[in-house]
C-alpha cells in the first residue's frame, strides 16, 4: 500500500543497492556472483545523482518512507494468536506428549520389546518386563523421564506395534520436576484420554507410514 | 599552582610511554596536561617547548641529578618509583633548581586511576545472542580489547556422539545451530552417505535442498531481525518472526517438530512431504518477497541504520581469510566463495541462483548479502518445487534405512531389519571424511572417523560461528561500545554450535 | 476491524462486550460449531483471517488451554476440518475422560513405581521381653 517505486527507492540510497525481485528473476548462468554494493570509493558525482542524494538528505525521504510503511502496517489485522482462545496450527505428525496406546479391545499394545529404550538418544525410557499371569509378555515398568526426552520421535518410529506414540498434546507443563517423571499408569492414562485424536492423526497420515 | 604542576609532572613520569599510540592509557588527558604545563618553560631543563612528548628515547637517558643540599657534584639517580615503573625509559621531565626541592609526598602522587575500565558484558545480556560473555577493556566508550569467553553452553556433543549409533547421533545436530536445524542434519547425513558410499534418490535431494533453503531463510530472518533489533529497531524483528512462524509450520508439517526436526536422515529424509505442503510453500514464496521489501523500505536506506552499520566491523578480505571466515562473513568482504557453487551437493547443481558478494566488508554489506541471499533462496525453493520429481525419499537399502511401517507390519524380513536398525544400528565402513556444506552461517563441517562399527569413532564438528567469534577482538578494536552489539549481531553467533 | 458495531451487538451489548474484552482481551463473534462435555463452546468465523478463524470460549472462569478435550483439540488446532459434531470419534470402551492440566493443585500427578520393590528394608527384630 505504501510501496515506494523501485527507481525512486534506488535513487534514495547513498550506496547503490540494486534490489532484485524474486518473481522477475530469469534463470541465467551469466552472473553467478553479484555485488550487492558499489565500491566504497565510487560515489556518482553527476548532476542527477548529486541532486537525488541531497534531496534525500534534506527531505528525509527514506525516513518518511519507512515511517509510512510502519504506519501502514498499523492498519493491518493483527496476526498475533490470542492464545488460549485461539490456537496455532498443528499437523498430524506433531510430536508432543507421550502416550501408551491400547488395542481396540482394551489390551495394552506394548510387548516390552525395548526397541524404544534402545533407540532413545537421551536414554529417557526405562523398561522392565515380566510374564503376566496369562503368559503374555508385558511391561511392569515403563518410565519416561520427560525432562530428559528430546522429542525426536525415534521411540514412536521404533515401536513395531504403535504402542508408544508422541501425541498431539503439548499443554502439560508442570510446576515441579517430579510431575514429569511419567510411569506406565500415567502413560496409559494419557493414551486412554488422547486415543480419539491419536487414532485420527495416525489415520490422517497413513499414506506416509 | 605549584602542586598542580608537579602533579602533572608526576603523571608523566608515572606513565612514561605515552608517546606510543596503542598504549592502553588515557593519552589525550596527558597531552592536555603537558600542554598546559609547557606554557611555563622554566620547568623544563630539556625545554622543547610545546613538544615534550616527541623527544626520542635515546636523548632521555637517566641523567646525573643534583641530590640533597650538600651535594659534591652529581650522582646517579634511580629513576624507578615505588611501583617499579622505569621513569628513565620514556620521556622524562626534569625539575629545575627550584622544583627538585619540592616535597614529592603522597599528596603529590595522588591515587588517580588512569587505566582502562574492564567491564563484563553478558552472559545474560540480551544483545549477546545467547550465553556470550565478553570481558571488554574500554577507554571511555572506545573498546580497546574484547575477549569472548565461551563454553557456557558446552554439552559435550562430540563426545556424546561417540557413544551413540549413527541414527541416535542425528538429533544432536539439530541442537548445534538451533536456528538452522536442517542444514546441520544435512551435513551429517552427507558425511555418513559419503562413508557408506551411497547415493540418495533425486526426490530426497530436492526435498533436502528445498528445506535447506527454507532453513537458510529462517536463519537469515533471525540474524537480520536480531541485528536490526540490537541496533535499535524492533518492528522488523516482529515482522520477520511472523514469517519464521510460517516456515516453522512447514517444518512441523513435514517432520512433526517446529524446530528440532530430525527430518533429514542418512539415506534420504524421514518421511515424504504431506500432500498440499508444496502448494503452501509456493503460497508463502509468493508473499514473502513483499515482506522483505517492506523491511528494506524501512531499514536499508535508513540513515540511522546506516550510521550504525556502514563502516562498522570492517573485515578486509585478507583478514577474513586469515581468521577462517566462511559464509556471509567471507562474502561480505568480497571473496567469491560459496560451497553451493564450488562443490555443489544434493540438488544445488541443478538449480540456478546467484551469490551476493559485498565489497566493503562492513556490517552493512553483510546485511545486504543476507537480504539478497534470502531472495536467492526463494529462487532455489521455487525451482525445487517446479522440478520436484516423483519417487522414493530414502535409499532402497534395507540395511541402512528402516522400512516403511506398513511394510514392517506385513513382512517378517522387514521386521527383522527394523529391529536390527533400531537396536544395533547400521555399520559404516572404516574410514574418515570431512564433509562440509554451506550452512546459513558459513561452512558447517563434520569430520567423522569410522572404525567399522555402528558408532562413530570420532566426530569433530566445524562450527562457522566459532571462527567468526574468534575475530571479535579484531573487529571490535577501536569501535565504540554500542558497535560491539552491532558486530555481534552481524556475526550471527549461535552458541549451540560454538560451545557444542 | 469489520463491523465492530455488529460484533458488539452480537456479543450482548456494550457492557457484555467490555466484560468479554476484559476476560479475553479480544472481542470476536462466530457461528457456534459445537460444545464439548465441559461446556466449552467452539466457534468459527471464516471472515477472520485464516489461522485465526476458530476459537473457543471457555466455560470456567479459571480457563486453561489444557481444558480443550482431544476430540476438539484437533479441530481447534486446524489439524482437521471435521469437528466431532460432524465426524464423531470411534468409541472405545477404554476411552477415559479428559482431564485438564492439574499441576499446582492437589489433583496433580505424583510419580510412583509400578514394580514391586526387589529389596525389602530391614525391620529390626522386636525384643519379646
Amino acid at each position: 500500500m505504501f510501496r515506494i517505486s523501485s527507481n525512486l527507492y534506488k535513487a534514495c540510497i547513498y550506496r547503490h543497492t540494486p534490489i532484485r525481485y524474486f518473481s522477475a528473476q530469469q534463470p541465467s548462468r551469466a552472473h553467478k556472483y553479484m555485488y550487492v554494493t558499489s565500491h566504497p570509493d565510487y560515489i556518482p558525482m553527476d548532476w542527477k545523482s548529486t541532486m537525488d542524494r541531497n534531496a534525500q538528505t534534506l527531505l528525509l525521504t527514506e525516513l518518511i518512507t519507512g515511517l509510512m510503511v510502519v504506519i501502514g502496517s498499523m492498519f493491518k489485522e493483527p496476526v498475533t494468536i490470542n492464545y488460549p482462545f485461539e490456537k496455532g496450527p498443528l499437523s498430524p505428525r506433531f510430536r508432543g506428549e507421550h502416550a501408551l496406546r491400547r488395542y481396540p479391545n482394551g489390551e495394552e499394545r506394548c510387548i516390552a520389546c525395548k526397541l524404544c529404550e534402545a533407540i532413545c538418544p537421551a536414554q529417557a525410557i526405562t523398561i522392565e518386563a515380566e510374564e503376566r499371569e496369562d503368559g503374555s509378555r508385558r511391561t511392569t515398568r515403563y518410565d519416561i523421564d520427560m525432562t530428559k526426552c528430546i522429542y525426536c520421535g525415534f521411540c514412536q518410529e521404533a515401536c513395531p506395534v504403535d504402542a508408544i506414540v508422541e501425541g498431539p498434546n503439548f499443554e502439560y507443563s508442570t510446576e515441579t520436576h517430579e510431575e514429569l517423571l511419567y510411569n506406565k499408569e500415567k502413560l496409559l492414562n494419557n493414551g486412554d484420554r488422547w486415543e480419539k485424536e491419536i487414532a485420527a492423526n495416525i489415520d490422517a497420515d497413513f499414506l506416509y507410514r | 599552582m605549584a602542586t598542580r604542576f608537579l602533579r602533572s609532572i608526576s603523571h608523566i613520569s608515572r606513565f612514561p610511554q605515552i608517546t606510543k599510540p596503542p598504549s592502553p592509557y588515557r593519552i589525550t588527558s596527558y597531552i592536555n596536561h603537558v600542554r598546559s604545563i609547557t606554557t611555563s618553560p622554566s620547568l623544563f631543563k630539556t625545554d622543547p617547548v610545546g613538544k615534550p612528548l616527541n623527544i626520542p628515547d635515546h636523548k632521555l637517558k637517566p641523567q646525573k641529578l643534583p641530590v640533597g643540599e650538600n651535594q659534591e657534584g652529581f650522582e646517579e639517580v634511580e629513576l624507578f618509583d615505588e611501583d617499579g615503573v622505569d621513569h628513565g625509559k620514556g620521556s622524562v621531565l626534569f625539575p629545575d633548581e627550584d622544583s627538585w626541592k619540592w616535597d614529592r609526598d603522597a599528596e603529590a602522587f595522588p591515587d588517580i586511576t588512569l587505566s582502562t575500565l574492564t567491564i563484563n558484558f553478558g552472559p545474560q545480556h540480551p544483545a549477546a545472542h545467547g550465553v556470550l560473555r565478553l570481558i571488554m577493556e574500554i577507554e571511555g566508550e572506545t573498546v580497546r580489547k574484547c575477549d569472548p569467553h565461551i563454553g557456557l553452553l558446552h554439552r559435550g556433543t562430540e563426545k556424546l556422539i561417540e557413544y551413540k549409533t549413527y541414527t541416535q547421533a542425528l538429533p544432536y545436530f539439530d541442537r548445534l545451530d538451533y536456528v538452522s536445524m536442517m542444514c546441520n542434519e544435512q551435513c551429517y547425513s552427507l558425511a555418513i552417505e559419503k562413508l557408506l558410499g551411497i547415493d540418495i534418490p533425486i526426490r530426497a535431494k530436492y526435498i533436502r535442498t528445498m528445506f535447506a533453503e527454507i532453513t537458510r531463510i529462517l536463519n537469515h530472518l533471525m540474524a537480520v531481525g536480531a541485528h536490526i533489533l540490537d541496533v535499535g529497531a524492533i518492528t522488523p524483528f516482529l515482522w520477520f518472526f511472523e514469517e519464521r512462524e510460517k516456515m516453522m509450520e512447514f517444518y512441523e508439517r513435514v517432520s512433526g517438530a517446529r524446530l528440532h526436526a530430525a527430518y533429514i536422515r542418512p539415506g534420504g529424509v524421514a518421511q515424504d512431504m504431506p500432500i498440499g505442503l508444496m502448494d503452501d510453500i509456493y503460497d508463502f514464496l509468493k508473499h514473502f518477497p513483499a515482506r522483505l521489501d517492506e523491511v528494506e523500505d524501512v531499514v536499508t536506506g535508513n540513515r540511522i541504520w546506516k550510521q550504525r552499520v556502514v563502516d562498522i566491523g570492517v573485515v578486509p578480505a585478507k583478514a577474513a581469510l586469515d581468521y577462517g571466515f566462511t559464509g556471509v562473513m567471507l562474502r561480505g568482504s568480497g571473496i567469491k566463495w560459496d560451497l553451493r557453487k564450488v562443490q555443489p551437493y544434493d540438488a544445488y547443481s541443478w538449480v540456478d541462483f546467484d551469490i551476493p558478494i559485498g565489497q566493503n566488508g562492513d556490517c552493512f554489506d553483510r546485511y545486504l548479502c543476507r537480504m539478497h541471499e534470502m531472495r536467492q533462496s526463494l529462487r532455489i525453493i521455487n525451482q525445487c518445487l517446479n522440478q520436484m520429481p516423483e519417487g522414493d525419499v530414502k535409499v532402497d537399502d534395507v540395511k541402512i534405512t528402516p522400512p516403511k511401517r506398513s511394510e514392517m507390519k506385513n513382512s517378517m524380513e522387514a521386521l527383522i531389519h527394523h529391529f536390527k536398525l533400531f537396536s544395533q544400528g547400521y555399520q559404516v565402513p572404516p574410514g574418515s571424511t570431512y564433509t562440509a556444506i554451506e550452512a546459513p552461517k558459513g561452512e558447517f563441517g563434520v569430520y567423522i572417523v569410522s572404525d567399522g562399527s555402528s558408532r562413530p569413532y570420532r566426530c569433530k564438528i566445524r562450527a562457522p560461528g566459532f571462527y567468526h567469534l574468534s575475530a571479535l577482538d579484531f573487529m571490535c578494536k577501536g569501535h565504540m561500545l554500542a558497535d560491539v552489539v552491532a558486530i555481534i549481531g552481524t556475526m550471527d553467533v549461535v552458541f549451540g554450535e560454538i560451545d557444542r | 476491524m469489520f463491523s465492530w458495531w455488529r460484533t458488539m451487538q452480537e456479543s450482548g451489548g456494550l457492557w457484555n462486550s467490555i466484560k468479554i474484552i476484559y476476560r479475553r482481551s479480544d472481542l470476536r463473534v462466530g457461528t457456534l460449531v459445537g460444545e464439548d462435555a465441559n461446556g466449552n463452546k467452539y466457534y468459527e468465523n471464516l471472515r477472520y483471517q485464516f489461522g485465526r478463524h476458530r476459537f473457543v470460549d471457555y466455560k470456567l472462569k479459571e480457563f486453561d488451554a489444557s481444558q480443550v478435550p482431544p476430540e476438539w483439540h484437533g479441530w481447534l488446532h486446524y489439524m482437521t476440518d471435521n469437528p466431532p459434531t460432524k465426524v464423531p470419534p470411534v468409541p472405545r470402551k477404554f476411552h477415559a475422560e479428559h482431564q485438564a492440566n492439574w499441576t499446582g493443585t492437589t489433583k496433580d500427578y505424583v510419580p510412583y513405581s509400578t514394580t514391586r520393590p526387589r529389596i525389602q528394608s530391614w525391620i529390626p527384630p522386636t525384643n519379646k521381653q
